[in-house]
């Protein structure tokens, strides 16, 4: 049986032009990290005075080519690296950039909806979607059932609103392993320790 | 704001929520524990095949608590086993079966250890009739998901957008997940509490499948191109008391003409055993005909 459906009224519609809009704005945080051999990840911008977050495995020496999304291309440079959490951090000589809207991958429930953008071989700004796989506890993983692919690597997690939960980090039995934000936070923090000495 | 996508994202969450409230963990299954679905208070469900071995085994549930329940009883059949639990437990809620659609989505809900919940989601790609297991036991639908299969999921609902349980979700072939249908799990439920185990139909022949010549099938008047020669027949056994010999070709059964030796398992459902089933066959070149009771499979 073949239902007409009016598009101004079908929520699968309304979800998916929901989808875009979050997309859009992650796009707007989401750096392209370009390293020494050409080789490409993705990096969200923390905060709007030029500090870029990606993974430890995107960010391995210590400059960085990082495109943004209005197509500036900046030099990035590495101040904090740790591969225990995957976690690394550049800074950028710029200000008043859009910045991640950051929540608690502990507030996260099971089940909830996940969007991740980044910068896969075959597509800048790639979005995919997924659900939250289970609930974070104290783990510093996010472990989520979404399609990541390796140039998601870097890039944004985000929740249905479009805060960020998480930094995308690997894929495991076709599950994405997402550092939590929670974990980035307290990176960060240390970064600011080692700074001031 | 997008609230369509943040309304979605907790429907996903509740239903999450609600089906996860019948959700346990079952610590020997697997290699590293797997899933179990509280099915009527006080009786759950998980996947048999996991828990080969065990009378007993520890369950986490979904209050956290770890409780010891026993094998009740168990169906490698269609790989469900029940379990008693030493509590009461609430069950889950559960679908109508009829309603299903394709295209709709659905999570496969399971719970590791005392980590807790875990799901993943998709949807129902495709809805198909009765199907056999290779071990031979009929299921009631078939239901394709396109659906991440993730680590101890065996054993755990298979849920609807509003968290009611489609089904029992254990490892189906290339890394899919099968779906045993509420209405299967529920008949295997009642019979294993019922009696413990499943019956199965017995007849006593081993059978090859052989080749019917033009010759014989035009002077018999068959349209058979192929018959189930009798190659071993038990003593005492149904077929060997009604009569059936060695060397006997079989051709048709319940009416229905053979095509291999699967033809037989309908026949050997559990609802055939005692009944009287016709069995056409070629004796010495003559067609004849002789009933069977089926009997019960002994047990193993």
């Amino acid at each position: 049986m073949a239902t007409a459906v009016n598009p101004s009224t079908s929520l699968g519609i309304s979800i998916g032009s929901a989808v875009g809009s979050v997309a859009e704005w992650l796009r707007q945080i989401t750096v392209r990290v370009i390293g020494s051999r050409d080789s490409q990840g993705s990096g969200v911008i923390w905060r709007a005075e030029g500090l870029i977050v990606t993974n430890a495995h995107v960010a391995r020496s210590q400059e960085h080519e990082v495109e943004l999304a209005d197509g500036r291309r900046l030099r990035g440079w590495l101040v904090a690296r740790d591969p225990k959490v995957d976690l690394a951090a550049l800074a950028v000589g710029a200000a008043g950039l859009p910045a991640a809207s950051v929540r608690s991958a502990q507030t996260l429930r099971t089940g909830e909806i996940v969007i991740a953008v980044g910068n896969p071989w075959d597509g800048i700004g790639a979005v995919s979607t997924g659900i939250a796989h289970h609930a974070v506890g104290k783990l510093p993983w996010l472990i989520a059932d979404i399609r990541l692919a390796p140039g998601n690597s870097g890039g944004p997690l985000a929740d249905a609103q479009g805060n960020v939960v998480g930094v995308n980090s690997m894929i495991v039995n076709g599950l994405g392993w997402a550092v939590t934000s929670d974990t980035v936070q307290s990176f960060l923090k240390k970064v600011r320790l080692t700074e001031r000495v | 704001m997008p609230s369509s996508l943040v309304e979605f994202s907790n429907t996903i969450a509740d239903a999450v929520e609600r089906a996860g409230a019948s959700v346990i963990a079952v610590l020997e299954g697997g290699r590293e524990g797997v899933s179990g679905t509280l099915w009527r208070d006080g009786i759950a469900i998980t996947a048999e095949h996991t828990i080969r071995g065990y009378d007993e085994v520890t369950v986490v549930l979904p209050s956290g608590a770890k409780s010891k329940a026993t094998v009740a009883g168990r169906d490698p059949g269609t790989d469900v086993a029940v379990l008693k639990l030493a509590e009461k437990s609430g069950a889950a809620a559960l679908a109508d079966e009829s309603r299903l659609r394709v295209g709709e989505i659905v999570l496969a809900l399971g719970r590791r250890g005392t980590d807790g919940l875990a799901t993943t989601y998709g949807i129902i790609s495709a809805i198909g009739g009765p199907w056999r297991t290779w071990q031979g036991a009929r299921v009631d639908r078939w239901l394709r998901l396109d659906l991440n299969p993730f680590t101890g999921f065996s054993g755990g609902p298979i849920v609807n957008a509003s968290g009611e349980v489609l089904g029992m979700a254990t490892s189906g072939p290339r890394h899919a997940v099968a779906t045993i249908p509420v209405s299967t799990v529920n008949r295997v439920v009642d019979q294993l509490l019922q009696r413990g185990h499943i019956t199965r139909g017995f007849l006593g022949i081993g059978v090859q499948p052989v080749a019917l010549s033009d010759a014989i099938r035009q002077t018999l008047g068959i349209s058979n191109d192929r018959g189930l020669l009798i190659a071993t027949l038990a003593a005492d056994s149904p077929a060997e008391k009604s009569g059936l010999l060695l060397g006997d070709i079989l051709i048709a059964v319940d009416g229905t003409a053979v095509r291999g030796a699967r033809s037989l398992q309908t026949v050997l459902d559990p609802e055939n055993v005692g009944k009287a089933i016709g069995i056409d066959l070629v004796r010495g070149g003559k067609l004849s005909k002789i009933n069977v009771t089926v009997g019960e499979r002994p047990g193993r």
